[in-house]
């Protein structure tokens, strides 16, 4: 078996103690690397109501089976654990390249437990690891971090790290790497909780694959391919903002003021078509991504001068932008760098200070209690601030860091009926009222309402893909299935991969010729998406033995009682009734219990002990 | 002037696909220790390319007049290390204002994949361009690289 290392380092910080665990082929066909290999090792590892910021946690991570060959978009690196925003299975997605230098370390994942006696970072170096004091990073965000490692182990090491929001255990924190985030469900709150502050790796070994010439010839292929395609210049030229407009004026779902609107009318300035050719001076990339989304924006001059991100997302243009009513994108960017600085995901950040604006619009706090004027009006100022103080947990915002499920129970007030999200996690910038069954999809989503575990934004905005034509967006007839068989196709991407704006380049039955070209073994495109449904089933398994049934996973009140007020969707809300056929439809095509348990029956179909 | 390989930083977004290629096309395996070329990713700021100039870019070939047993050469504009002469004591690593002269049982450097090179084949942005050398991207390059 080539292309993988075949080991897996586990490094426990209580003892100090790391051995190494070999596998096989078998466990390639199970889970088949990447997220796979990352759910395996968390399903197995994290015992039945561990504390997801308690020692017995387990952080796992691992690149996708593509990860660290010649292949356009994968690189790709996962990371999992019991996370502590939703207490389910959370696994986050980026493209870093700490995932290809643990394999030329010799390491297809790295699974860590126990937490350190004080601030540690890991290093990695082939088979040397070291478990080294971190005393000095500590407090430090996270440019610092990897600056100061690099300088002090040479430039070519790779750091993954967390920022402070990490080290103070906020349900937002992500995991940053090479300026690229880790972002959703609080995974670099776990890093913190084990008072791991980083992971630095430097890997020299050969990466060897089964048919080098032949992964060669496909690489060209799909580079002409990319190189062909109208999303490749609208991609390098206005990164994943692109289509803000369209959504917004096209489709009219695009949530505005803590999803109040689904049309945000001044979106003028945090329209890449604005802002792209005013502030972006180069483009930015993942790990072996030669169809480049991102985009390095600096700020010259004014208020916000010297502000420099990979970015602005068009998940984070939602959040830190419509979502609060921001429409001054250099607030918007300024706002983003600090979540990056401080390691907050921008996407829970964003909705948790919209959450309280609308609070602060509604009486039910007041800007004495807030501590910063959060109306809408003064949203380009309280958005920056309102980030500092949620990584920081200073004043209102120690309470936001928890999320707003957390953080509206604590209020009180009636607070609960303006906070969006499903399972205890913020959604990403899509209004599903007006999109039915990626709403059915913000629901099943094991990490919580999350765009990427199916991705059917894509097919009901544009009316097809793949194998489904004539989607209607506000019906929730036979969604149930079709988002079903889309989590297993993200799972396959997830776990060799690739990056999910190549779905429409690769769909699974590309990917057969490719995986043998870098391990020599056959797949077809059936297995493929068994392994998905495994991998989704590991998931569902684990979320409902911690206890996370049926009722977490409903809509908020938002989504099923206020219709979308304007725009081309006005009128659209997902009933009650829409909710529970979609729920019901997905649960029988998963073969899982109406309470959302996968049966035992399902599990020994896919073999999952 | 025959041709050679142009790295601009300006282009470059650190994606580091020019450096598996080059030695999936060289050896059959991916190692960036080892390719011919290298990315370096600094900051959000900054990630640039560094290439073998084969010292076109100052004449100084620092390579061949350091070796001590004169094992490296220079032919028709291009450096190559002989094989049978190397004996693989690293100063020509250490003098390589690039850092790309690399070291495995032997020295050995970019050879321009025989006209084609790889790495400019994978680069859809147009940081490392095979034309006719330009000594003020080679300047860029040396300027940061003595930053590190």
């Amino acid at each position: 078996m080539k292309g993988y290392t075949g080991k897996i380092l586990k490094v426990d910080l209580t003892s100090e103690k790391w051995h190494i665990k070999s596998f096989d082929e078998k466990h390639v066909r199970n889970v088949l690397g990447g997220q796979g290999f990352c759910v395996d090792i968390v399903y197995h590892g994290v015992p039945k109501g561990a504390d997801p910021l308690g020692p017995q946690n387990v952080l796992a991570i691992a690149g996708g089976a593509f990860d660290g060959f010649p292949v356009g978009t994968g690189g790709k690196v996962a990371f999992a654990a019991k996370g502590p925003a939703t207490n389910t299975l959370v696994e986050s997605i980026m493209g870093g390249s700490i995932g290809p230098e643990l394999k030329h370390a010799g390491y297809d994942a790295l699974e860590i437990i126990g937490k350190a006696d004080g601030p540690s970072y890991i290093f990695i170096e082939d088979e040397k690891i070291e478990i080294n004091d971190a005393s000095d990073l500590w407090g430090k965000d996270t440019r610092v971090v990897p600056e100061t490692l690099k300088k002090r182990h040479g430039w070519d090491v790779k750091v993954a790290c967390i920022g402070v929001a990490g080290e103070k255990l906020s349900n937002m924190a992500c995991i940053d790497c090479d300026d690229r985030q880790a972002g959703r469900g609080g995974l670099g709150a776990v890093m913190g909780s084990k008072n791991l502050k980083a992971i630095v790796v430097r890997g020299t070994r050969d990466l060897v694959p089964h048919d080098p010439k032949k992964l060669l010839e496909l690489a060209l292929h799909y580079q002409k391919i990319y190189e062909a395609s109208p999303s490749f210049v609208e991609d390098t030229k206005y990164g994943t903002g692109e289509f803000l407009g369209w959504v917004n004026k096209d489709r009219g779902v695009f949530p505005t003021k803590n999803w109040q609107e689904s049309v945000y009318n001044e979106r003028q300035q945090i329209d890449p078509y604005y802002w792209a050719p005013k502030y972006v001076t180069k483009n930015k990339a993942c790990f072996a991504c030669t169809k480049p989304c991102g985009k390095l924006f600096e700020i010259k001059s004014g208020k916000f001068a010297g502000v420099a991100i990979d970015g602005i997302e068009y998940e984070t243009l939602y959040s830190l932008g419509g979502a609060c009513g921001n429409p001054d994108v250099e607030s918007v960017a300024r706002a983003n760098e600090l979540c990056d600085m401080l390691g907050l995901d921008t996407i829970s950040a964003g909705v948790a200070i919209g959450f309280a604006m609308e609070l602060y619009q509604r009486g039910i706090i007041s800007q004495k209690e807030a501590g910063v004027d959060l109306s809408w009006g003064n949203a380009p100022d309280a958005v920056p601030k309102m980030v500092e103080m949620i990584g920081n947990r200073e004043g209102l915002g120690d309470v936001l860091a928890n999320g707003v499920k957390i953080a509206a129970e604590k209020i009180g007030k009636g607070a609960e009926r303006y906070a969006i999200h499903t399972k205890g996690l913020e959604p990403p910038a899509y209004d599903v009222r007006g999109m039915k069954g990626h709403g059915l999809a913000y629901m099943t989503s094991t990490r919580g309402a999350d765009h990427l575990r199916a991705g059917f934004y894509a097919p009901e905005l544009v009316g097809k893909f793949w194998k489904w034509e004539g989607i209607d967006r506000f019906s929730a007839v036979g969604k149930g299935p079709m988002v079903a068989t889309m989590e297993n196709f993200m799972c396959v991407y997830d776990s060799v991969g690739l990056c999910k704006f190549s779905r429409g380049f690769y769909l699974i039955a590309k990917l057969p010729e490719v995986l043998e070209a870098i391990t020599g073994l056959k797949f077809t495109e059936d297995e493929l998406l068994k392994i998905g449904e495994r991998i989704h089933n590991m998931k569902g398994a684990f979320n409902y033995r911690e206890g996370v049934t049926r009722k977490d996973w409903l809509l908020p009140p938002r989504i099923l009682e206020d219709p979308i007020p304007e725009g081309v969707s006005k009128g659209s809300k997902i009933s009650v009734e829409e909710m529970n056929l979609m729920l019901d439809d997905y649960m029988n095509a998963r073969g899982w219990t109406r309470d959302g348990e996968p049966t035992p029956e399902k599990l020994r179909e896919l073999r999952i002990e | 002037m025959p041709k050679m390989l142009v790295p601009y930083p300006e282009n470059c977004t650190g994606c580091r696909f020019c450096e598996m290629a080059c030695t999936i096309v060289h050896e059959g395996v991916v190692n960036h220790a080892t390719a011919r070329l290298q990315v370096h990713r600094r900051n959000v700021k900054l990630d640039f390319p560094s290439v073998c100039t084969h010292c076109v870019s100052c004449g100084e070939d620092c390579c061949v007049l350091h070796c001590p047993v004169e094992a490296i050469k220079k032919e028709n504009g291009r450096v190559f290390v002989n094989q049978d002469e190397c004996t693989a004591c690293g100063t020509c690593v250490e003098v390589c204002p690039f850092g790309v002269m690399r070291m495995e049982e032997k020295a050995f450097n970019c050879d321009l994949c025989d006209g084609d090179p790889t790495c400019v084949k994978f680069c859809p942005m147009k940081a490392i361009v095979f034309e006719e050398p330009k000594p003020e991207q080679y300047e860029k390059v040396k300027k940061l690289l003595g930053e590190e």
